[in-house]
């Protein structure tokens, strides 16, 4: 069983790596008092400027591409969430319908996007990144094991975010303003913060972190742009719940999916797995998470104005 | 939005097609060959383009006048008014790629009694998916087990010793017929070519779906850990997956394959220093099989009514002419097996009996 574990280890955590990513971008939005559901459709802007800046710069560039189409990916997420941040926040829009429209039209316009530029809804690159074995820290004992050995830069570069985003969120003036913005806009306010400005910032970095997401999912393991992260956005926004809008809960939640996810994918290569049927691990997941939500629905941890408009000058 | 950007397309290549028609249909007895795409692009490297590249062989060879349309959406309304377009625009040979254009097809061959349509990988269906191949209509199904047949030798064959592996979509009949013909290939190899190579019962999957791509990562990655050397996708973006994660084990060093399917994926198996870890592919001729029905028409000789099933015996199915990863010894062996499925000397079962199913 160790080496089962030891052997699916790397594979879970390369899935969970976009998902935490786009969850924890969730976070901001949402604590910003912004509820984001277009996390899917950021995910595929970020996926596609990745996708066509990597097989553009490639030829030239060489593996350098790689870093630059994941930067290209994060600016793009940022930018197309702009959209987003004007119709809610300025405009006072529904912001579940502007999320809803994000989602529809990052698919479309991407897809349209790689025909006229590419003749091909498709965009394949040469080569992502490549998994690697860290060396000395490889030699611990069980940890070194399972968390240094086969990892993408990727994993690193997503747990510094993680741990930076914590600090940000927790440790600084700058986090305490955003997320009372998001349990009581009219205080902050009250006490001088620009809430527009801090819902800006809230929802550009949920589009920045879920385009990085999606450019994570290309150098990876997709290799190829295909129009759709097929659903690891709701999956994020899930996690998001599941984790009580709290970055290590957010961990927490997006590694228990992407380990049981993985699970339930590699079951039938695995004798060992292959005597539980493979349905049933794959609903496994989501039937913990229902269980989950109804036992902790009274009990939420929500921030209290999130999904409504902020008029300036409200009690 | 999508539905906006699709109009506009379309008005672009109606316009396209009004201001471009004027010249070439200037001799009224050339055979008009059309063609209605299937979703994707017309160079989507897939049944899109191998079928347009057999219409325009067609064109260079027979002299027929083509033209594709490209439809808005995917639904039997979108299908069928392209093809009515291209009836009113004086096309009376139309060929459909993919079973997606079955109730469409019953449609049109109800409404046109002098509209010959071929239609590939499916036959015409009503929404009851009762059969009915209208006397115009000619119904092409292709031996997929004869094709897995061939790469599964051409593989077992090119590495000699080890395990190798089968990733598919969903279960279904042509999906199937790769598998088990893929695993007959292998044990011709070990019975009459002395090659030991093996499939076993835990590497045969159906993922379960054409488009998960981690899902085909994952599972390919497993499996090359547990000693696979060649894995065969039959699985559209499950696929993808398996293709990306032997790159990646190629680029770092590993010698893994994947054996690609329904054209020639030696392209998209490319990575960093210009090798490819397609080892073969696993062809359906889908071209070859709109040059043949066009022939047919022109000769007088087209098998309207019928349901055919394109296979060895007329150049239907095949691994790529050229595979820079098989050696030439690997190469004439296949082609020599080819040329006995011709003769029925082999013979490729298209069921899962005694085989991992």
């Amino acid at each position: 069983m160790w080496d089962i574990l030891i052997q699916i280890f790397p594979y879970a955590v390369a899935y969970t790596i976009p998902l935490l990513i786009t969850a924890l971008g969730g976070l901001f939005s949402e604590r910003s008092g912004v509820v984001n559901i277009g996390l899917e459709g950021l995910m595929v802007i970020g996926y596609f400027c990745t996708a066509i800046t990597i097989m553009q710069l490639q030829p030239e560039l060489g593996s350098s591409a790689v870093p630059i189409g994941l930067l290209m990916g994060f600016i793009g997420g940022a930018v197309f969430s702009l959209l987003h941040a004007f119709a809610s926040i300025n405009l006072n829009a529904n912001q579940v319908i502007s999320g809803t429209a994000i989602n529809m039209m990052a698919g479309a316009i991407t897809v349209y996007l790689a025909r006229t530029i590419t003749g091909s809804g498709n965009i394949l690159i040469r080569s992502g990144l490549t998994r690697r074995t860290i060396p000395v820290l490889s030699e611990i004992p069980v940890i070194g094991r399972l968390f240094f050995t086969q990892t993408y830069a990727t994993t690193w570069l997503v747990l510094a975010i993680l741990l930076i985003s914590w600090f940000f969120l927790y440790r600084t003036a700058f986090g305490l303003r955003l997320r009372a913005c998001g349990e009581h806009p009219a205080a902050a306010a009250a006490a001088g913060v620009n809430v527009y400005f801090m819902r800006y910032i809230g929802v550009m970095v949920s589009g920045a972190f879920a385009g990085l997401g999606g450019g994570t999912i290309m150098v990876t393991y997709s290799g190829e742009f295909s129009g759709s992260v097929a659903g690891l956005g709701f999956l994020a926004l899930a996690s998001l719940i599941f984790g009580q809008w709290k970055p290590f809960g957010v961990l927490g939640a997006t590694f228990f999916f992407g380990f049981a996810i993985t699970i339930a994918n590699v079951s039938q290569v695995i004798p060992e797995f292959a005597v539980i049927p493979p349905v049933i691990l794959r609903i496994f997941p989501y039937v913990v998470t229902l269980l989950a939500l109804v036992i902790f629905s009274k009990s939420s941890q929500a921030p209290k104005a999130v999904g409504e408009p902020y008029y300036p000058g409200q009690g | 939005m999508k539905r906006m950007v699709s109009v506009l397309v379309l008005l672009i290549f109606a316009a396209a097609c009004v201001f471009g028609a004027g010249q070439r249909e200037a001799d009224p007895d050339t055979l008009r060959v059309g063609m209605v795409t299937d979703a994707g692009t017309i160079d989507d490297k897939s049944f899109n383009q191998g079928t347009w590249e057999g219409i325009r062989q067609a064109q260079q060879d027979l002299g027929v006048q083509t033209r594709y349309l490209r439809p808005s959406g995917e639904t039997e309304a979108d299908y069928v008014a392209e093809i009515v377009n291209l009836y009113d625009a004086g096309y009376r040979f139309v060929v459909t790629p993919g079973f997606k254009f079955e109730t469409a097809i019953y449609i049109i061959q109800q409404r046109y009694d002098d509209l010959k349509v071929v239609l590939l990988d499916g036959e015409p269906r009503s929404q009851d998916y009762e059969s009915h191949v209208g006397p115009n209509t000619v119904a092409i199904y292709y031996a997929e087990h004869e094709s897995g047949f061939l790469a599964g030798l051409a593989t077992a064959l090119q590495l000699k010793s080890g395990a190798v592996g089968f990733i598919g979509g969903m279960e279904i009949p042509p999906v199937q017929k790769f598998n088990w013909g893929f695993q007959q290939g292998v044990d011709y190899a070990n019975s009459n070519h002395g090659t030991n190579v093996t499939v076993s019962a835990n590497n045969v999957i159906y993922q379960g779906s054409f488009t998960d791509v981690p899902a085909g990562q994952q599972i390919a990655a497993t499996m090359y850990d547990r000693g696979v050397k060649a894995i065969f996708a039959a699985a559209g973006g499950v696929g993808i997956g398996a293709i990306n994660e032997a790159k990646s084990r190629a680029a770092s060093g590993e010698e893994v394959w994947i054996v690609g399917v329904d054209v020639d994926q030696y392209e998209e198996g490319v990575y960093a220093d210009g090798k490819s870890i397609i080892l073969t592919s696993a062809m359906k001729e889908i071209g070859n099989s709109a040059y043949a029905m066009i022939e047919a028409e022109l000769n007088g000789e087209f098998p309207g009514g019928s349901i055919l099933t394109f296979d060895a015996t007329n150049d239907g199915i095949g691994i790529p002419a050229e595979n820079p990863n098989l050696s030439a010894d690997v190469e004439r062996v296949v082609f020599e097996v080819l040329e006995k499925m011709k003769t029925g000397e082999v013979a490729v079962q298209d069921s899962s009996a005694g085989l991992i199913p």
